[in-house]
């Protein structure tokens, strides 16, 4: 096979492997602050995009949708935190596995009432008509996934080096009840992580829709290989989960070609396996000494 | 007093089971992602049965008889087709069943209607399982009597006619794509089955597959185009064939799209938009004017159901003429009984001039070593449509001047 088109699947399967290593960064958010996780991510970033669809549709231009896309996110995410998992820590149980599944089941069919089963289009000014970059075809919309990601995790990891709202975030993660004796209210700082990660959520939802169309169904494949990165990388790598995100994509792609197309999905679950027999805290994850 | 009226009631309900109607069952998935088939059948069969029931029904014996629907939608879901077709097989007086968009729906529930006798008509499912279930297996004979019949062209047909055009385009080699779903597995089946038939002209030089929701498809349309692939032959369902159709246009490979009919399904034309102008798939109906009778249709329909665009042209065109054609056979068998009408449709005397075609004897008396005994469609009826611009249109003039000429006379 020549290199051309060696690098061009790559290329492809990794700026895909971005969006699995942005939902993946929001497992993280959560995580950090509370040790919870959001089983119904993707519903948000499926529920995030059809409601930004929908303001598209009214006639609101798409700069002005985005913001609007990204709050309603971040107020589902908060949705979640009271529903599902607030209680839950409160009373320290794991019952917050099951009431996100729920929740996210909730968003699943309220979607499928409200904008029906079909898979539709997404309208966006970015141009699709490929660009030759190095040998390699890429399109606009590609390239808005790349920026998209890393701007909206570095925006994500300033505010958290920088401003006083960040370092109570920083200070929870390290150590929520340290924290609380100082003074930061944990309870608030979960919430904000949530609001964080159903905004993450929201970005990821309104980037991949102009190349994977809005349904119902967009994310249940996606959030699958999202957890496989999170896991892999490590629940509090930070930067780590893109590394993995773009490998597993680009392996993904390669697995097609070499292997056959039916083998696609492979390289996720291998990596799955191995991380979590070889190394459970994850690739880039920190192992924690607890003492006693 | 309550007991007067508890018979009253009573009363009132047998009169309407001696109403004087046929019951026909309308079924299909009215929503989620099958439903611009199921709509657009249910849709096409009601118009049928108003123009019959405004004429005054159909002449049964003495009497003129109305035709009564019952609408169930099965929502695509096997369990849900299992549920509904033991609903009808048990319902008293029901006369027939038309509709089933999904082999997995027909192959959960037709057998419930076999048991009782009750006379199906499936349109527009074309997985060929649907009725080659019924055939004899070594071991295993099927039926002597079958109420099953269909009303599509079968993927059989669709697959003869998508090699056909590559083999008549002179194409040499080809690559198959298809889904990893049931659908996609048999439909490449009967392409390979159709290359050797068609006498090998056609060299396969990549097979590729996806999963259902796959949307990155650059490592199969690359290998297909390194490979040297003039064609995609392909099979599977709208939306992912549209990522197909829009990596393609990405990747500059501009090779003709041939497959099977979700190629002219609204969820691929709007999806992929000007990159899907060009796909070649089987059609029974496109929705052009040609004919009077076609324009007819056309304008009844959009005027009935307010639409500009038919949702699917074929399921609306077979829904139509398969109540015309199950018409005929109520009127031939002078009953309701579905038993009776079931003979009647093995052998209809008359002509039955449907908006696809002008219908002499579309099935015979069930063989089960024969399918086509119980399918109406031929290769005949069947013709080439072209994505273009948002709609499907003729692929060859020569069709549209065929089927014009029919109508002309």
């Amino acid at each position: 096979m020549p290199f051309s088109i060696v690098a061009q699947i790559a290329v492809s399967g990794a700026l895909m492997g971005l969006v699995y290593a942005l939902v993946a960064y929001g497992f993280q958010l959560t995580y950090a602050t509370s040790k919870s996780i959001n089983f119904g991510q993707g519903e948000l970033v499926m529920v995030s995009a059809f409601v930004s669809l929908t303001l598209i549709n009214t006639g609101l231009p798409y700069w002005a949708v985005v913001p609007l896309g990204l709050l309603f996110g971040a107020l589902l995410g908060l949705v979640v935190e009271r529903t599902a998992v607030r209680l839950a820590l409160e009373q320290k149980s794991e019952g917050w596995i099951l009431l996100s599944i729920i929740v996210g089941l909730f968003f699943f069919s309220a979607a499928e009432n409200i904008w029906g089963r079909d898979d539709r289009p997404f309208p966006t000014p970015i141009p699709s008509a490929p660009i030759r970059i190095l040998g390699v075809e890429v399109t606009g919309l590609e390239i808005s996934v790349l920026v998209g990601v890393l701007a909206i995790m570095g925006i994500i990891e300033v505010f958290k080096r920088k401003t006083l709202m960040g370092k109570a975030f920083e200070a929870v993660s390290a150590d929520s009840d340290a924290a609380r004796l100082m003074g930061v209210s944990a309870s608030h700082t979960v919430m904000l992580s949530y609001a964080l990660s159903g905004l993450v959520a929201a970005v990821a939802g309104i980037l991949v829709s102009p190349i994977t169309t809005v349904g119902p169904t967009m994310a249940s494949a996606m959030i699958l290989k999202a957890f496989s990165v999170a896991v892999v990388a490590g629940l509090d790598s930070g930067f780590g989960v893109v590394l993995v995100g773009v490998v597993l994509g680009a392996l993904e792609g390669l697995a097609s070609l070499y292997i056959g197309s039916g083998w696609r999905e492979a390289p996720g679950l291998v990596l799955l396996i191995l991380a979590l027999a070889v190394r459970p805290t994850g690739v880039f994850g920190k192992s924690v000494i607890r003492k006693v | 007093m309550k007991r007067l009226l508890g018979l009253l009631l009573c009363l009132s309900a047998t009169q309407v089971l001696a109403a004087d109607t046929i019951k026909l069952a309308l079924t299909g998935p009215y929503s989620g992602g099958s439903a611009p088939m199921g709509v657009s059948g249910r849709d096409g069969s009601k118009l049928a049965i108003a123009e019959i029931n405004a004429a005054g029904g159909i002449q049964v014996g003495k009497k003129k008889l109305k035709i009564e629907v019952i609408e169930r939608d099965d929502e695509a879901k096997n369990e849900r087709g299992a549920l509904i077709a033991q609903e009808l097989a048990a319902m008293p007086g029901l006369s027939g069943v038309i509709g089933s968009v999904n082999t997995g729906v027909v192959m959960a529930g037709d057998k419930h209607l076999q048991e009782k006798g009750i006379t199906k008509i499936i349109t527009p499912a074309a997985g060929s399982s649907s009725m080659t279930q019924w055939l004899d297996r070594p071991g295993v004979p099927g039926p002597k009597q079958l109420s099953i019949f269909r009303f599509a062209a079968h993927d059989g047909i669709q697959a003869a006619m998508v090699v056909e055009e590559a083999v008549n385009r002179k194409l040499t080699k080809v690559a198959i794509f298809a889904d990893a779903t049931n659908y996609g597995a048999s439909g490449r089946d009967d392409m390979l089955d159709q290359i050797k038939k068609q006498g090998n002209k056609l060299e396969v030089v990549a097979s590729e597959k996806w999963a259902i929701g796959d949307k990155d498809m650059t490592a199969q349309i690359l290998k297909a185009k390194a490979l040297g692939a003039q064609a995609i032959l392909i099979w599977g369902i709208g939306p992912e064939l549209a990522a197909i159709a829009n990596g393609m246009a990405k990747l500059g490979f501009q090779v003709p799209l041939i497959g099977g009919w979700p190629l002219s399904m609204s969820n691929f034309v709007d999806n992929a938009g000007a990159n899907g102008n060009g796909a070649l798939m089987p059609q029974t109906f496109i929705e052009e004017p040609i004919t009077p009778r076609a324009k007819a249709f056309i304008e009844a329909y959009h005027k009935a159901f307010g639409v500009t665009r038919i949702p699917s042209p074929v399921s609306a065109a077979q829904g139509y003429d398969a109540v015309l054609i199950f018409a005929a056979a109520v009127k031939q068998a002078g009953s309701t009984n579905s038993l009776k009408i079931r003979d009647a449709l093995e052998d209809l005397k008359q002509p039955v001039d449907g908006v696809i075609a002008l219908w002499k004897k579309p099935y015979s008396r069930w063989n089960p070593t024969d399918v086509t005994t119980h399918e109406a469609f031929r290769r005949e009826q069947t013709i080439m449509g072209k994505v273009q611009d948002g709609r499907v249109v003729f692929a060859n003039e020569a069709d549209k001047a065929r089927l014009a000429r029919r109508g002309a006379k």
